[in-house]
């Protein structure tokens, strides 16, 4: 199969050898991940719980978007370049692994939710920025954020009891 | 000698004290044994702990970016302060808590461990700073909130106190990888 020999040629490739071989560059990335995604999710959790009309009622929803958003943003990025650095080391283990599967697949529901939050409840956000009560469909892209991301933690953190163990 | 070597030396000498004693008769506890005797145990107490410091490191970010002038620009930072603090400290709670169960199911891995030791100092230090920043701040906070930028001491603290987090985080994950 065509995406298998992509992971074996990943993780063969110089990179992936050395992320796998060196004493301190698999840790290393893994700690910068942690914090990456500690970033992730705390400023998510932010703006997700002001969705829900938990937090910070008397912030105007815009304003909390662009507090947070930026650094969402920021860290992600530093989380997808040092995950996929990991995912090189060992590339067709991770894609053995049911619990980096479902968190690839929590990461595409949490994206889907943003994007459908964007494009559809975002629209009339002039009507409820500044509401202490929010409209259904931002209590439901807060709720279901926070249950995906709190997933995707969960899984990632699995994987490291488990990798290896379902090849 | 260097870093790793000291690391080595460190563990040599907690081999040499109570520790061991202490860390076995806790691995003989009857919680410990259930702990051990469950495999998910361990995994959804790291990820408890990671949310905890999720919720906190989020709050921490939020205020000292705000100091900074990086973020919240339109609150003050009375403001920011009131909402994010206490997350902090209820965080540090459940953080404490899941770490104690995380020593009580594996006692040799995090109490004989050269790591684990480094980063509760670093935890310490860290409360300890916070409070010390934290009470200066607020003295001052309702003055400060304008001129708060322009003070280079308090710039100084809110991303001496964001680095001092992330070296936490760091030094947590790297107790996984201890030379023990």
């Amino acid at each position: 199969m065509f995406l298998g020999q992509l992971w074996e040629s990943l993780q063969a490739s110089s990179l992936g050898v050395f992320v796998a071989e060196s004493a301190w560059a698999f840790p290393t990335i893994e700690s910068l991940h942690v914090i990456a995604i500690v970033t992730v999710v705390g400023t998510v959790a932010v703006m997700d719980l002001r969705l829900l009309g938990l937090t910070s009622r008397d912030y105007a929803v815009t304003v909390m978007s662009r507090d947070t958003l930026t650094w969402t943003w920021v860290s992600f990025v530093l989380a997808a370049i040092t995950g996929l650095l990991l995912f090189t080391s060992k590339a067709t283990s991770y894609m053995a692994n049911p619990y980096f599967l479902a968190k690839m697949a929590m990461l595409i529901l949490a994206g889907l939710n943003m994007a459908v939050f964007h494009l559809i409840t975002w629209r009339t956000v002039k009507e409820w920025d500044t509401s202490p009560v929010m409209p259904t469909g931002a209590k439901i892209a807060g709720a279901l954020s926070l249950f995906f991301w709190v997933l995707v933690i969960f899984f990632g953190r699995s994987i490291g009891f488990t990798l290896g163990i379902y090849e | 000698m260097s870093f790793s070597d000291q690391l080595f030396a460190f563990t040599e000498w907690l081999r040499t004290t109570s520790l061991v004693e202490t860390s076995l008769s806790i691995s003989d506890h009857p919680l410990s044994l259930w702990i051990a005797s469950h495999f998910w145990a361990i995994p959804i107490m790291q990820t408890l702990h990671i949310l905890a410091l999720c919720a906190a490191f989020g709050s921490v970010l939020m205020i000292n970016l705000h100091i900074l002038g990086l973020t919240g620009k339109s609150r003050t930072l009375t403001q920011t302060v009131k909402r994010f603090q206490p997350w902090i400290w209820s965080a540090l709670v459940v953080l404490i808590i899941t770490g104690i169960g995380m020593i009580i199911g594996e006692p040799i891995r995090e109490l004989i461990n050269p790591i684990f030791w480094i980063k509760m100092g670093l935890v310490i230090l860290l409360i300890l700073l916070s409070l010390w920043y934290h009470s200066a701040l607020t003295r001052n906070m309702v003055q400060w909130d304008m001129t708060l930028r322009a003070r280079g001491g308090v710039r100084l603290g809110a991303i001496g106190l964001i680095l001092l987090w992330c070296v936490i985080m760091f030094a947590g994950r790297w107790i996984a990888y201890a030379p023990v």
